[in-house]
């Protein structure tokens, strides 16, 4: 997304064409846990980076932040993947008794896990998962859909409502990342637990959004389309990337270092197969992509408000969190234990989704106006200063 | 449809940094009268008594030097209780002196300026009350420098691969990096103290810690970049350092303990505890030292709304813990979160819910947010809370894990108590002597962002 | 205070007229221009045109400086010094190492950041810095801004100088005269001081580990180890085959083997029994005989063990007239020189165990026709 020319769109629709296809032929040819670990994870993609947006906003609204309202209106736009995530995750229910061991009968002959049978069940499971995505709309409907209205009503009001709902939403988003992170990835291997999951997942979720809402503010800039956003506001968000990246991998290292640590035969696995033979290369890949090159790319003050830096490192960042959520979701399919697999069927997925996700923000750029110009506090954004 | 024409609703405008007419000077007047003046009365009455709590925490701590820790209520199994409970606690109470100083620091919060000094203060004296109970609770602690790897004729090193020892370098780092960074902070302050006083031997004194400090361009220049660095530092301190003292816990196989939320949720149970804490002096600085207009409402308000954010975290982690409690099917983390509600103990885990989730839902009223009475109340309940849920994951945890034949009641004794209230004594008496001593509010800080302070081009770049 | 000058100061009000009139004064070329302001101006150091601190190069540099140094010396003290395996965690265990080598990166990057920029930047402590002593200091920690020319060298046009200021709209203006004395306390001793404190340790822990080392290997403490003592059938320098092992002077004999005396089973014949018949003596006759005899004499002497089938040999029947009519001497003389294929028995059986045998095979022999006043 750094130049706007009229092929791009033309190159992409074709790249979704083709994947579709591919998935298509991935559904009738490849083995179902297979071609299901590829739809969670793409399924993952799309909600941790749709609410991870979406946690951007009401973040903003909650600590009334002034100097990023003039940016404000490009996670908002992000956040309405959630439309395009919430039939992913409906199909992707599919995918219940094919990988999901705590949706099967099997379950309840199964010590560990006789007793939350009930819960791992597909009816609860099922109903988590609406329930949680359905929250998340009326996030974006309060804060995203009000936000754009307000362009037209200038009505502080809208203010004050996403002032009084930003802390609702937080308790929101804490269920639904949460439970995005159990059932979606613990669901693989229902006999495991980590009760950092929640925690962990969002920090890749928020750092994704982060990323992309960058990638979103440097293009709309090069086409003159954000005045008055200057190297302050993108100091600030380079900032915000830095840190979190250091967020991010302290939770993960935490995560694995204590488990490590016990060595408690019931959890540790978990770890063993992601460390052992092919998949320990992948940990390492994830260590690099996801904390050492962002962190030394953005470490010093300038790299965090250079829009040529900021650009590579958050388009290395989305494809980290890509990389996280492979590692997060296949070593867990038993059948996909032994080594990591990369083949058409992940091909078509990344083609035809990664397209779709390109595709559809690309279109959303053209919602609303390009600033929350309703809003009171954008002048005192645009007058922001380090 | 231009911004420039939008104007905001009276509701939504923040309220200033800092009510009335502040100048330079004025600052300068108002703040380094204390550490000029003799103190009052009240001051003395209050230092004495900080003292003999104090010393009577030394007495005690010196009984069980003699002793043994058979003068405490440890025992088989609970062999970490009051000493570990105490430690924790303070070194969490230090974090929130290094996030108002150096995190709102980074997040360019203006506001931050007025309290840093006094919290960064605080900071340093938990951190110093912290570090008296892992040497005291080692059995031998004239042996506590075994912890350090130096030479020896047992051509032994210190184990590296215990989160004791992590504790070790992480408080020391921490101690370390925050005294340093309350210096540098002091040091142009201290040379205002310098060019004001008259008497002799105060002056020498100001003019040593002062380091011949001018005020030039090219000092300020290099100091700013040094204070920013510092800050960036100390933020990453205050992430790192609970969550090395949660790996204390984390990283045993003691069900209760290896949870893997441990260390962001001490973090957060940290700044929590701290932001209260903060809140408690901050009050009666503001009062005794009439800063009402450097320290105002709003200051309060926006440490309320963090406590209160602080305390929906834990509420969401300690719904974790009970929800994995219970996922994880294991019979005996099972039967430890039964503990907390229920059991021998149970009144201790009800105490903490109670602290620290439901009393601080009352800062979501504006009047008790800028009330002192609901503040003080509210603080007071967190200070507690977060105590009782160093108890509550320490004792109960220990008194009932794998082995029933192993399970035993864990009762304090009054050394324990004794050396908890001398703690306080300690900390009391260092936050009455700074207060006396050196300006409790960063005054070049404060003179840096009043209206007026920068000069109008501000240097931008597109 | 001496008559030379070191600057000319002015001073402001505002921050934004002390902005104003850098570039003027600046512009005259008059000497070095030096702000003091009460805090940190925005923007002044491209006023002044300054050079950007090299504090962030410093700190990172020193920051992974301090992670390479904690990590390696982690590994170096667990895994190679005095490899140890705790708590089945592998002497090399990176996983617990981090969190400490977090710590140190933390704890070198913040000294330097805070040391590099006090004593090497801005190279405080200093004291005798003239504006210390000038009217005008009260001012600028307080509140007031001032702009000053300084000619270190002493090549100030003081006239010039004020005219700039003044021009420039400073007022209270004053002349900074050089100090004489140098002072003591500066940052180039703490530095010093630090750095050899510092260098102490390093030599001291250095100096220590090896002396640790070398400790036992030195004399006189190695002696306790190294001792010029007989060690089983090792080399010994001590004697001159350089064999710890030696071989017994010739004529030693070995307790409870004398020698017998005799040549021949007749000559033996004439050798007494010296143990007494009493019951201890034939039980311990009879122990040793059940132990090395009675395998191939037989338990009651008759020549008929368990053994003869598989043997082949044929052992003599102790009870037959034959041996009834031995003396005492002979019988010893067999027991241990042998006889046939009778191995000898000298060198497991010692005297007095022979002539207990002796008594023993007497009694057996006795056993045979026994009469009823025997068992009186």
């Amino acid at each position: 997304m750094t130049h706007t020319t009229s092929s791009q769109p033309a190159a992409l629709l074709g790249a979704l064409v083709l994947g579709a296809l591919g998935v298509g032929a991935a559904y009738a040819f490849v083995p179902a846990e297979r071609f299901w670990a590829n739809w969670i994870l793409w399924l993952l993609f799309l909600v941790t980076l749709s609410l991870g947006a979406l946690f951007i906003v009401a973040l903003e609204h909650l600590v009334s932040a002034r100097w990023s309202v003039p940016v404000r209106r490009v996670p908002e736009r992000i956040a309405t993947l959630l439309l395009v995530a919430v039939p992913t995750a409906l199909v992707g229910l599919m995918a219940l008794p094919v990988l999901y061991p705590g949706t099967r009968p099997e379950a309840l002959q199964n010590k560990l896990l006789a007793g939350k049978a009930t819960w791992l069940g597909v009816p609860f499971f099922s109903a988590r998962v609406v329930i949680g995505l359905a929250l998340g709309l009326l996030g974006l409907w309060i804060l995203v859909k009000g936000s754009l209205r307000q362009d037209e009503t200038q009505d502080p009001a809208q203010n004050r409502r996403a002032r009084t709902f930003a802390p609702v939403f937080m308790a929101i988003f804490g269920f639904t990342i949460t439970q995005t992170g159990w059932d979606w990835v613990k669901g693989l291997t229902p006999e495991w637990f980590s009760d950092i999951f929640g925690v962990y997942v969002f920090a890749g979720a928020f750092l994704a959004a982060l990323a992309a809402t960058v990638l979103t503010v440097l293009s709309l800039r090069d086409e003159g389309r954000l005045e008055g956003v200057k190297c302050d506001h993108l100091y600030n968000l380079g900032g915000f990337l830095f840190g979190f990246t250091v967020f991010w991998s302290y939770i993960g290292f935490a995560q694995y270092m204590l488990m490590w640590y016990a060595n408690m035969p019931e959890e540790v696995y978990w770890y063993r197969w992601r460390v052992e033979g092919g998949w320990g290369a992948v940990t390492l890949l994830l260590a690099l992509v996801h904390f050492v090159i962002p962190f030394f790319a953005l470490v010093t003050r300038d790299a965090k408000q250079d829009p040529a830096r900021l650009r590579w490192v958050a388009k290395l960042m989305l494809a980290a969190h890509v990389l996280d959520l492979y590692w997060m979701v296949f070593p867990s399919v038993p059948s996909l234990r032994h080594g990591p697999v990369f083949s058409w069927p992940e091909l078509s997925f990344l083609l035809c989704f990664g397209s779709l996700v390109l595709l559809w923000v690309r279109r959303a750029q053209g919602v609303g106006r390009d600033m929350p110009v309703g809003d009171a506090f954008l002048k005192e954004g645009l007058e922001f200063r380090l | 449809m231009k911004p420039e024409t939008l104007t905001l609703p009276a509701d939504l405008r923040e309220p200033a940094i800092f009510e009335g007419v502040v100048t330079p000077g004025g600052i300068d007047d108002q703040v380094l009268v204390y550490p000029e003046t003799k103190p009052p009365l009240k001051w003395f009455v209050a230092i004495t008594f900080t003292i003999l709590l104090m010393l009577m925490g030394f007495g005690f701590i010196g009984y069980t030097v003699m002793k043994g820790i058979g003068a405490w209520g440890n025992n088989n199994p609970v062999f970490w209780a009051f000493d570990i409970i105490n430690f924790v606690f303070w070194v969490g109470i230090g974090h929130a002196g290094t996030l108002i100083s150096a995190i709102l620091f980074i997040f360019r919060k203006k506001w931050r300026n007025a309290i840093a000094r006094f919290a960064e203060a605080m900071t340093i004296f938990a951190v110093m009350c912290a570090g008296i109970f892992p040497l005291i609770h080692v059995g031998r602690p004239w042996l506590a420098f075994w912890l350090f790897p130096y030479p020896n004729q047992r051509a032994l090193w210190s184990n590296f691969k215990s989160p004791l020892l992590w504790d070790v370098f992480a408080v020391s780092t921490y101690f370390s990096v925050s005294a340093m960074f309350w210096f540098l902070g002091l040091v142009p302050d201290i040379a205002s103290m310098r060019d004001r006083e008259k008497n002799k031997w105060k002056k020498l004194a100001y003019t040593i810690l002062s380091l011949g400090w001018r005020g030039a361009a090219r000092h300020w220049q290099h100091y700013e970049k040094a204070y920013l660095l510092l800050a960036g530092l100390a933020t990453g301190l205050v992430l790192s350092v609970h969550s090395v003292v949660s790996f204390d816990f984390a990283t045993s196989q003691v069900p209760g303990w290896h949870m893997t939320i441990f260390p962001p949720y001490f973090v957060a149970g940290a700044i929590f505890a701290g932001f209260s804490m903060v809140v408690i002096v901050m009050i009666v600085v503001r009062e005794t030292m009439n800063l009402q207009n450097l320290v105002t409402v709003r200051h309060l308000e926006v440490m309320n709304k963090v406590i209160l954010g602080m305390s929906c975290l834990m509420g969401y982690a300690y719904c974790m813990e009970g929800f994995t409690a219970w996922y994880s099917q294991n019979n005996y983390l099972i039967h430890t979160f039964k503990n907390i509600i229920g059991g021998y103990y149970g009144w201790a885990g009800w105490t903490t819910i109670t602290c620290n989730i439901l009393i601080p839902q009352l800062l979501w009223f504006r009047k008790c947010r800028t009330s002192y009475f609901w503040m003080i109340l509210v603080a007071t309940a967190v200070t507690i809370g977060m105590w009782f849920e160093r108890f509550v994951i320490i004792v109960i945890s220990l008194h009932q894990d794998y082995l029933p034949s192993s399970w035993e009641i864990y009762k304090p004794t009054i050394v324990d108590f004794g050396i908890l209230l001398g703690s306080f004594g300690l900390f009391f008496t260092l936050v009455l002597l700074f207060a006396r001593t050196l300006p409790v509010v960063a005054t070049t800080e404060v003179k840096a962002i009043l209206p007026g302070a920068q000069p109008h081009h501000g240097a931008h770049h597109e | 205070m001496s008559d030379r000058a070191y600057a000319v100061l002015g001073l402001f009000d505002t921050p934004d007229a002390l902005m104003a009139a850098i570039p003027k004064v600046r512009d005259r070329a008059l000497g070095k221009v030096e702000a003091y302001t009460p805090y940190p101006i925005h923007g002044i150091e491209k006023a002044l045109g300054l050079r950007e601190s090299p504090l962030g190069g410093m700190v990172m540099v020193m920051g992974v400086l301090g992670a390479a140094t904690a990590m390696f010396f982690q590994y170096w003290m667990s895994a190679v010094d005095y490899p140890i395996v705790h708590g089945g965690k592998v002497p090399f265990s990176w996983q617990a190492f981090v969190p400490i080598m977090f710590e140190v990166t933390v704890l070198f990057a913040t000294f330097t950041a805070g040391l590099g920029m006090l004593l090497l930047l801005n190279k405080l402590p200093f004291f005798g810095h003239p504006v210390l002593n000038a009217k005008a200091i009260t001012g600028i920690t307080r509140d007031r801004f001032a702009l000053a020319i300084e000619a270190p060298e002493g090549t100030l046009d003081i006239a010039a100088a004020f005219q700039a200021l003044e021009a420039a709209g400073a007022v209270d203006l004053e002349v900074l005269p050089a100090t004489e004395t140098s002072p003591q306390f500066t940052s180039r001793g703490v530095m010093g001081f630090l750095t050899a404190v510092v260098g102490a340790c390093g030599v001291a822990a250095f100096l220590t580990y090896w002396a640790i080392k070398l400790f036992h290997v030195l004399p006189p403490m190695a002696d306790m180890q190294k001792q010029p003592r007989l060690n089983a059938q090792a080399a010994s320098r001590f004697f001159k085959d350089g064999t710890g092992m030696r071989t017994p002077v010739k004529g030693t004999v070995s307790r409870g083997h004398l020698g017998l005396g005799v040549a021949t089973q007749d000559e033996a014949a004439g050798l007494p029994n010296p143990l007494p018949r009493t019951e201890a003596t034939l039980l311990k006759g009879k122990q040793t005989y059940t132990n090395h005899c009675a395998v191939c004499h037989g338990a009651s002497g008759n020549g008929t063990p368990t053994l003869t089938a598989a043997y082949g040999a044929k052992p003599a029947n102790l009870l037959a007239r034959q041996f009834k009519d031995y003396k005492d001497g002979q019988i010893y003389f067999v027991v241990a020189k042998g006889k046939n294929s009778m191995p000898a028995y000298g060198a497991d059986l010692d005297e007095q165990q022979r002539w207990a045998v002796v008594h023993y095979v007497r009694a057996l022999q006795r056993a045979q026709d026994a009469k009823d006043s025997d068992l009186k």
